[in-house]
């Protein structure tokens, strides 16, 4: 007689061999998974490598003095000019300037750039009138603008921030235009064909096709504000982060120099990623969309 | 024109490593080709024939049983296997004659034999007077064209011709399946073609090896003895096709079934 | 105004030139009239006055080709730094893991945040403007020769491999001319980079030598507005002539792979 499928110890065999496969498809995963985050983690150590050669030979080097002090602050140094710069206040009083200008400048650059990109793009009329000219501007490096408007501004805010607003502009601008130039047009056919009113045009089409772009002359306009900044306050400001800059310079304390550098690529770093966030976090329907 | 060019595939196996579980692609292939043979190797997605080119053309390795080439192991790639892709896969930043010099490049030979073979392979292949076109000027039969004469003009022993004409529409394929014919007949080299389209099998092989997927395995080895060049309207073309047909038109169960 | 729709084949779009051209009018306008104070506004004629001073002395064009010749030299050293550089990272996984990081991340410190160490080290002097403007350069081309490495397919890299290509062979003709497109859009830009740099370097770097950043401090500190946009115009012409040569080379190698900028 062969077994049928209610016997209790057939039934107690198939569980035990299921219970086997089930421990063995979890055991399988587990090892896949520890092996993705160990290899994550061996090419995240590799990057650090090379940091590290550097980190190590610069305090080397300033400890066995093979460079005057003068030339390379050791590492040391700069970290507790850093720290004494947190603790004192006045990298958050600098920082505080800087990113004020950088703020009032996005504002600025970012309106008037979005304004002509739209224009620009969305009339056919006004890109004739004001596409040659700008193209002809934008191709001119911010800070070859700098002198005149010394001349026009002084040394002070309103200089720096038409500055960084120039610089703004243009990548505002440009991206804007391309976004939307770049709206693919069976998405505006299909607006015609449901009668959407302009205002529902530049809402539900205009706007998110063109967001990618809009987001991208963002995140540039942000990378040449700060760039701008920093050289704007290197050349004629009295405070700032360019100013520690060369405050440091000035008083040949090179150890104040690095951990001004140090501050304007950390905040860079952070900016960027940011930006990069942000722009996942909206993104997050283009990977599919078109 | 006759090369040596004698292929011996012994019990050739294959599987692929996916997530720890071993996926077995091909399984005790088995074949002998004779010198100056055209074999065609007909099947389904997945049956192994495109691996089973790129292991003898040396792409691949890592494979059970033997692989000989005139009595010796193959190792790696080598001149004296020439591959054509599906894809022609020509340098777009240098012209006609260039892309098939490339093939000569590592050849031995002096400068003037090497000059002499491209120009012989360009009139070969039918495109006299394009030499100096780049790929972005030329028509997708064009361009395979081109790669035949890259892969034939460091005259090796075994060609391999890996869907050669899957990408381009039916008129281009038909004329270039007659164009092939007459150029191997020429060169008499070894040649091996995979594709998927029978009736290309049944016109240019002297056998057909039909595959059968998951794992790959022969199925079947029929024979074309039909004169050349030959005639697809033919009473007798249509029988063999029809045979090899036969194969695929069974039901799944029997296609997977064993043998 | 003219109207879109033209039976000339080749119709010249002469819209754009309305704004600039009121603008100049406006310009000349203002000033001619005295409304504006003529000392900040500067009459376009005294503009084209000092122009044509500027011009006829020798030391214009001198310190003219001082600049170039920084920017130039500059540009071919960042240049080739970029290229063996950004070639290295697209080829080699193993380099991309060790100094990709690093090299993305130094990136994000602003350029001129390197100026005043580099004079610390360098001085003031030639070399300091020449590291820097290296160093502009270096980023946008190691970038562009990244992309174009890394983007050379599979497909390409097994016919080399089918065809025995040695190491060098495999290097010169099939992965430096792949990536040529790439390599040629970081070469631009690097060239745009470079100089803007130049200038950058001649106004923070200021050693009262030659060039044409000094020429345009030398009328800011003599409060001369019209050598100030002199300068300007001139830099700004020499930055489109650049830019001209270097998109002129771009298409060219493009063209040759069939492809549009």
């Amino acid at each position: 007689m062969s077994a049928s499928i209610d016997d209790p110890s057939v039934f107690a065999a198939r569980a035990a061999v299921h219970g086997k496969q089930q421990l063995a498809v979890l055991l399988n995963t587990a090892r896949v998974v520890l092996g993705a985050i160990a290899q994550r983690a061996v090419f995240v150590a590799a990057g650090l490598v090379l940091p590290a050669l550097i980190v190590l030979l610069w305090w080397t080097a300033a400890e066995h003095r093979w460079v005057p002090e003068q030339l390379l602050p050791a590492p040391t140094l700069v970290w507790q000019t850093l720290r004494e710069l947190w603790a004192s206040g006045d990298l958050h009083a600098h920082l505080w300037f800087s990113a004020s200008r950088v703020a009032w400048s996005l504002l600025i650059g970012g309106s008037v750039g979005l304004l002509l990109g739209f224009g620009m793009g969305l009339t056919h009329t006004l890109r004739a009138y004001l596409y040659p000219s700008f193209n002809v501007v934008a191709q001119f490096p911010v800070l070859g603008w700098v002198p005149l408007l010394i001349i026009f501004a002084g040394i002070d805010e309103a200089l720096k921030i038409s500055a960084i607003s120039i610089a703004v502009v243009v990548p505002v601008t440009i991206n804007t235009l391309k976004g939307i130039a770049n709206i693919p047009r069976p998405l505006l056919e299909v607006a015609r064909v449901y009668r959407f009113s302009l205002l529902q045009v530049l809402w539900r089409v205009v706007l998110p096709a063109a967001a990618p772009s809009l987001f991208t002359g963002l995140r540039q306009a942000v990378m040449q504000a700060w760039l701008s900044l920093v050289f704007v306050e290197l050349l004629a400001s009295s405070e700032g982060i360019g100013y520690l800059i060369v405050w440091g310079r000035q008083l040949s304390q090179p150890d104040l120099v690095v951990a001004g550098m140090v501050v304007v690529g950390a905040v860079g770093v952070l900016l960027d990623l940011a930006l990069r966030w942000l722009e996942s976090r909206l993104q997050g329907w283009r990977r599919g969309a078109f | 024109m006759a090369h040596a060019g004698t292929l011996d595939i012994k019990n050739l196996s294959k599987q692929y490593r996916v997530n720890d579980a071993a996926l077995p692609v091909l399984d005790g292939i088995s074949l002998s080709i004779r010198s100056g043979e055209f074999v065609s190797i007909v099947g389904t997605s997945g049956c192994g024939k495109s691996t089973l080119l790129r292991l003898l053309i040396g792409l691949e390795g890592d494979y059970k049983g033997e692989i000989l080439l005139d009595g010796q192991h193959i190792v790696g790639t080598s001149l004296d296997r020439g591959i054509v892709f599906q894809e022609h896969r020509l340098f777009p930043w240098l012209n006609v004659e260039q892309n098939i010099a490339v093939g000569v490049l590592n050849a031995p030979g002096g400068d003037g034999t090497k000059k002499k073979a491209v120009q012989e392979h360009i009139a070969l292949v039918g495109l006299k007077g394009f030499e100096a076109a780049y790929p972005h000027q030329l028509s997708g039969g064009m361009s395979q064209r081109v790669a035949i004469a890259r892969a034939l003009v460091n005259r090796p022993d075994v060609l391999l011709l890996d869907e050669p004409f899957g990408a381009l529409d039916a008129m281009t394929r038909g004329h270039l399946q007659q164009e092939l014919e007459r150029i191997w007949r020429a060169e008499g080299t070894t040649a091996i073609l995979v594709t998927h389209d029978v009736e290309e099998a049944v016109y240019l092989g002297d056998r057909v090896v039909v595959m059968q997927p998951l794992p790959g395995r022969i199925r079947r080895i029929v024979d074309v003895p039909l004169a050349r060049p030959r005639d697809r309207s033919a009473a007798a073309f249509a029988t063999i096709k029809d045979d090899v047909m036969s194969e695929f038109i069974a039901t799944p169960q029997s296609a997977l079934s064993d043998r | 105004m003219s109207t879109t729709s033209s039976t000339t084949t080749c119709r010249i779009d002469l819209r754009g030139w309305v704004l600039p051209l009121t603008l100049l009018a406006l310009w000349w306008a203002l000033t001619a009239a005295g409304w504006v104070n003529t000392k900040l506004i500067v009459p376009p004629g005294n503009v084209l006055h000092v122009a044509a001073t500027t011009l006829s002395d020798a030391a214009f064009w001198q310190g003219t080709l001082f600049s170039v010749t920084r920017d130039v030299s500059g540009f071919i050293v960042g240049a080739l730094g970029g290229v063996a550089l950004g070639s290295l990272l697209g080829a080699s996984r193993w380099a991309d893991r060790l100094i990709g990081p690093s090299f993305h991340t130094m990136r994000q410190i602003s350029l001129f945040a390197w100026l005043p160490l580099l004079s610390t080290w360098f001085g003031y002097g030639e070399l300091a403007k020449l590291v820097f403007i290296s160093l502009s350069t270096l980023y946008p081309v190691a970038l562009g020769a990244f992309e174009g490495v890394r983007g050379v397919t599979r497909a390409h890299l097994e016919v080399a491999k089918v065809y025995r290509f040695t190491r060098v062979q495999l290097l010169f003709r099939l992965i430096l001319p792949a990536a040529a497109p790439q390599i040629a859009t970081g070469l631009t830009l690097g060239l745009v980079c470079a100089w803007v740099a130049t200038i950058g370097a001649e106004f923070l770097l200021a050693n009262w030598g030659n060039g044409l950043g000094n020429i345009i401090i030398k009328g800011r500190s003599t409060f001369n507005v019209e050598l100030i946009i002199v300068g300007m115009l001139a830099i700004g012409l020499v930055g489109t002539v650049l830019n001209r040569i270097a998109a002129r080379l771009e298409a060219h190698a493009l063209r040759r792979q069939g492809r549009r900028a």
